[in-house]
């Protein structure tokens, strides 16, 4: 594979990552500690998750509000067989305050919001604006670096798949 | 909304491609005033008409001042597309009628196929030399050093008109992005991913409790 041709982009990894984003930041309390230098963030579920057909691309449920994974409906959905699509998530890494939608297989940033840092434009507006997209972007990696280490190892089918599944059943609820 | 203020929707893309080690400020200049937006003339047709143009106001097109559009080593710059169109029914009842006009003025049944085509090229001329276009600029930042460059568009069609534009501009592809690329650098880790089968999704199966589920 040559540099032009790029990595594949997998749908079923970016969907197993929104799940385990969403598991994660419930059973987490939301907060991530991620291997430096990314450091501390919280991470929480926003207004917004939205489900597909493992076998289709277009959206069959979505949920938006308030908190919507916590809702009945959302966990309903995993467990009647869908997988995400979209994903709003709020991000906070010091002071900084962000939220975005990781949207489809190759995880685009959407109605990326970026704390207001510089009210002035020019300039100074500009490298502040490239430096907070780079400082998401950077996150979501440091998320994702975590998720991958999980994934390709056992601990994914020994550990996370059955807490998966008990958090979908709402067993420790039940507990 | 874009990449200059309000909420950010970006594609990204990695750039492959050789960059001038020298001088490279005033070869990408040139390069974007090369294809940079030209106004076509007021006889426009249907086609599309686009071009580079600076993201502050989109009639800015000479990439003139640095100031405008370089900031350090990230470059802004957006693609304006133009393009006219008619009102299609409107077009074709108003042909219908002159159709009928010229039949009438010679006393025959109905225009012959030719002359239908002859009214339809004057009309079509002559309303859209009087239609303005309808005009979409869709910014991208480049950052150079670091070989990334992200569009404010998740559309498909719009990130393959940019990737060709991009490459005629500047020589140089734009790869699109794959999560993968987090873990670059990490050869081992990738191709354990990319073999990493889906996983179960039937996560609750049809003994779910949905009622230990909070709404």
């Amino acid at each position: 594979m040559s540099a032009e041709d790029g990595l594949p982009v997998l749908p079923h990894l970016a969907s197993e990552f929104y799940t385990w984003l969403w598991w994660s930041s419930e059973t987490r309390g939301s907060h991530f500690s991620l291997a430096p230098p990314v450091g501390d963030i919280d991470l929480w579920v926003d207004a917004r998750l939205a489900f597909r057909n493992p076998d289709d691309t277009k959206l069959t449920a979505v949920m938006t509000g308030d908190n919507p994974g916590a809702t009945l409906e959302a966990k309903a959905a995993l467990a009647g067989g869908k997988v995400l699509q979209e994903l709003r998530l709020g991000l906070r890494r010091d002071d900084r305050e962000y939220q975005f939608t990781l949207k489809g297989p190759a995880m685009h940033l959407q109605g990326l919001k970026l704390p207001q840092v510089v009210d002035q434009g020019g300039a100074e507006l500009v490298f502040e604006r490239m430096h907070l997209y780079d400082e998401a972007v950077f996150v979501v990696q440091g998320l994702f670096r975590q998720f991958s280490e999980v994934r390709t190892t056992e601990a994914w089918s020994d550990d996370v798949l059955p807490a998966l599944h008990d958090w979908v059943l709402g067993v420790d609820e039940e507990a | 909304m874009g990449i200059l203020g309000g909420a950010m929707t970006v594609a990204r893309f990695r750039v492959e491609g050789q960059q001038p080690e020298e001088g490279w400020r005033d070869k990408y200049r040139a390069q974007l005033q090369d294809l940079a937006f030209k106004e076509p003339p007021v006889e426009q047709g249907l086609e599309e008409v686009e071009g580079w143009v600076e993201v502050h106001n989109l009639l800015d097109t000479t990439f003139e001042d640095f100031n405008r559009w370089l900031y350090q080593d990230v470059a802004l710059f957006a693609l304006r597309v133009d393009k006219k169109r008619l009102p299609a029914k409107l077009f074709k009842a108003t042909l219908d009628k002159k159709c009928e006009a010229w039949a009438a003025e010679r006393e025959v049944e109905r225009c012959p196929g030719s002359v239908r085509a002859e009214l339809k090229d004057s009309l079509q001329a002559a309303w859209l030399a009087r239609t303005l276009p309808s005009v979409g600029v869709t910014e991208a930042a480049w950052n150079i050093p670091e070989g990334y460059c992200i569009l404010h568009s998740l559309s498909e069609g719009m990130a393959d008109r940019f990737r060709k534009r991009f490459y005629r501009t500047f020589g140089m592809t734009l790869v699109p992005w794959s999560p993968l690329e987090y873990v670059q650098g990490d050869p081992g880790r990738i191709d354990a991913l990319v073999a990493c089968a889906p996983s179960p999704v039937q996560l609750g199966g049809t003994d779910v409790r949905l009622s230990q589920g909070r709404s």
